[in-house]
């Protein structure tokens, strides 16, 4: 199966504990799909960032596929043809 | 512009596409720094240095200790008095042929119209989103540009903001993060460094030279100095500037 790249920053790679890992997808997966599967390896402290409390994506991650904010609606996003993820939590600091 | 003029600013009117013309449109230009910690306050030591013709500080609140690690413009015998009016008299020392106004306040719903409403151009480097969101709205209201300038860490992010032209910071974050804190981890020379890319960008916009990072972010990440512009897009949707 081919390797995706996730790249994080911010909060987000500070919860995954590395700022990148690479999984593998099946065709046709959805960014969805693939997310789901890294909440369950890492765990809450990771997917409180990416999801509500009742399972929707946040809003305020920015979904980057291969240097682009991905268009469209997050929840139905499909991976076929990215190389890499990056996922970008909101930073404020002064 | 006066002899003066040019003598102190000598070294950069041979910059490419910038020149007197360029000199003279900062020198009429007021910037609106909304706080001046790690971030404001390199940030507006280079403003000051470019020759803007005025700045207008604002950030509530005194000193501490904790500060010292990243306010660079600040000074030990500081602590305990307001972080603003400190900030005032090192850049009054560095350049006195600029205006500096010193606010003792935090951007809030009472003061952010006027605020901006005295500024042509808006640099954000407040540590909360519940602030910088009022600013981004107050900003797409008078079509004032905004440089967002943030950190977290060892990493760093400016987007450059022009109302109607590129994406605000609404169309990228519809809501206020819920899990960000007011307490981050953070390293001077990070914030340093944020706050001169801001900078840049800033004064190109103002003086109309070189090439602004519209519709892209700018991240960084000083742990595997790793540079990376992100394209992004405006939300036609944006409850803020989705009409304009
Ligand atoms: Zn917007």
């Amino acid at each position: 199966m081919p390797q995706l790249v996730f790249t994080y920053t911010g909060q987000l790679a500070a919860a995954a504990g590395a700022a990148e890992e690479a999984i593998e997808v099946a065709p046709g997966a959805t960014l969805r799909s693939a997310l789901d599967f890294l909440a369950a390896r890492h765990g809450e402290a990771y997917a409180r960032h990416l999801f509500h409390s009742d399972g929707r994506m946040r809003s305020t991650l920015l979904v980057v596929f291969d240097g682009e904010q991905a268009a469209g609606d997050k929840e139905s996003l499909m991976l076929d043809g990215v190389g890499t993820v990056m996922l970008m939590t909101p930073i404020a600091g002064g | 512009m006066t002899e003066l003029d040019r003598s102190i600013y000598e070294w950069q009117l041979d910059l490419p596409g910038f020149g007197e013309a360029g000199q003279e449109r900062l020198r009429n230009a007021t910037a609106l720094v909304s706080r001046v910690g790690g971030l404001g306050g390199p940030l507006a030591l280079s403003l000051a240095a470019a020759g803007i013709g005025k700045l207008v500080l604002a950030h509530a609140g005194d000193l501490r200790l904790d500060d010292l690690n990243r306010q660079i413009l600040m000074r030990h015998d500081g602590v305990g008095k307001p972080r603003v009016e400190s900030l005032k008299a090192t850049l009054r020392a560095f350049n006195p042929h600029i205006e500096v106004e010193a606010i003792p306040e935090n951007v809030a719903e009472s003061n952010a119209a006027s605020l901006v409403g005295r500024a042509d151009i808006v640099f954000g480097a407040a540590p909360l989103f519940e602030e910088r969101f009022l600013l981004n709205r107050e900003c797409v209201r008078q079509r004032k540009p905004l440089i967002d300038c943030a950190m977290y860490g060892l990493e760093g992010q400016v987007i450059p903001i022009v109302p109607g032209e590129t994406p605000c910071l609404a169309c990228l974050y519809p809501e206020v993060p819920e899990h960000w804190r007011r307490r981050f981890p953070v390293m001077g020379a990070v914030s340093a460094l944020a706050a001169n890319i801001g900078a840049m960008e800033g004064l190109k916009l103002l003086a109309g030279f070189g090439e602004v990072n519209l519709n892209r972010l700018l991240y960084f990440d000083t742990a595997a100095m790793r540079f990376q512009t992100v394209k992004i897009r405006r939300d036609p949707g944006c409850s803020v500037c989705g009409e304009i």
